[in-house]
């Protein structure tokens, strides 16, 4: 019961992050998984596309696209690739040990991060 | 132009199988940068991207080695609903600046948080914080 909760809950802050910063949301779901739930972090990441797979961010497409903030036609053109790299991704992974892969995350979301603060403050 | 995006896809792909995300972190700054569209559109855009279930075939990969729960997994998939809609409202009105850091310093605080944890030994076994561990 208290672990339904928590995935509840940790799918809503999931959610409000995803609606926010326009991403899945598994970049929240993981460090949840991992650092609070004990998840390793193989567990973790193959959990968090469970959540992917369904249309979690329906209602923040619908509330950005009252905007005119949705480019349907470069949306679909990303849509092939995803799809084949989320293959390609997955075999590479399941060679990787956990730890590893816990670093490999870290990097790449801080390269990601600091790409997307400084180009706001270089402005 | 086409083949750019088509390009960003696959790494963004590549993201989704080897990390378990959507993508949407690489998107994102990718398409702001390399395609000069404005944050919201580019934030916008990467959500109907996350539509489709582009994950099904690194989710089918994972499940081979049983590191899935499906269980915890839909769960939150319902919570993201939620709270999806509630972060959408949050973003659409703010400055697409302020987004922007807001979005850089989040992916940093949470890269910080994840190596300090690869940092130490991880031991997979450790019982859960919030309830009792195993599952």
């Amino acid at each position: 019961m208290g672990k339904t909760i928590g995935f509840l809950l940790a799918g809503i802050a999931g959610g409000v992050l995803s609606g926010l910063f326009g991403i899945g949301g598994g970049t929240v779901l993981i460090p949840i998984f991992g650092l609070l739930l004990a998840f390793d972090q193989h567990k973790a990441q193959g959990t968090s596309l469970v959540a992917l797979i369904p249309p979690t961010g329906l209602l923040a497409v619908i509330a950005y696209a009252k905007s005119g903030y949705v480019s349907w036609w470069t949306g679909a053109l990303l849509i092939p690739g995803l799809f084949v790299g989320g293959i390609i991704g997955a075999k590479i992974a399941r060679r990787m040990e956990p730890r590893r892969m816990r670093q490999v995350f870290a990097i790449l979301m801080f390269a990601l991060g600091a790409w997307e603060a400084m180009g706001a403050l270089r402005r | 132009m086409s083949v750019v995006v088509l390009l960003i896809g696959l790494c963004a792909g590549i993201m989704v199988g080897l990390l378990g995300i959507g993508g949407g972190i690489l998107i994102v700054p990718a398409l702001v940068y390399l395609l000069h569209m404005d944050q919201h559109a580019a934030q916008g855009t990467s959500l109907f991207v996350l539509l489709p279930p582009i994950g099904l075939g690194a989710l089918l990969e994972y499940r081979k080695k049983g590191d899935v729960d499906f269980r915890a997994g839909i769960l939150c998939a319902l919570g993201m609903l939620i709270g999806g809609y509630l972060g959408g409202r949050i973003a659409v009105p703010m400055s697409s600046d302020h987004l922007k850091q807001l979005f850089g310093a989040f992916l940093m605080f949470s890269a910080l948080l994840l190596w300090s944890k690869a940092s130490k030994k991880t031991v997979s076994t450790e019982p859960a914080v919030s309830t009792e561990g195993g599952s």
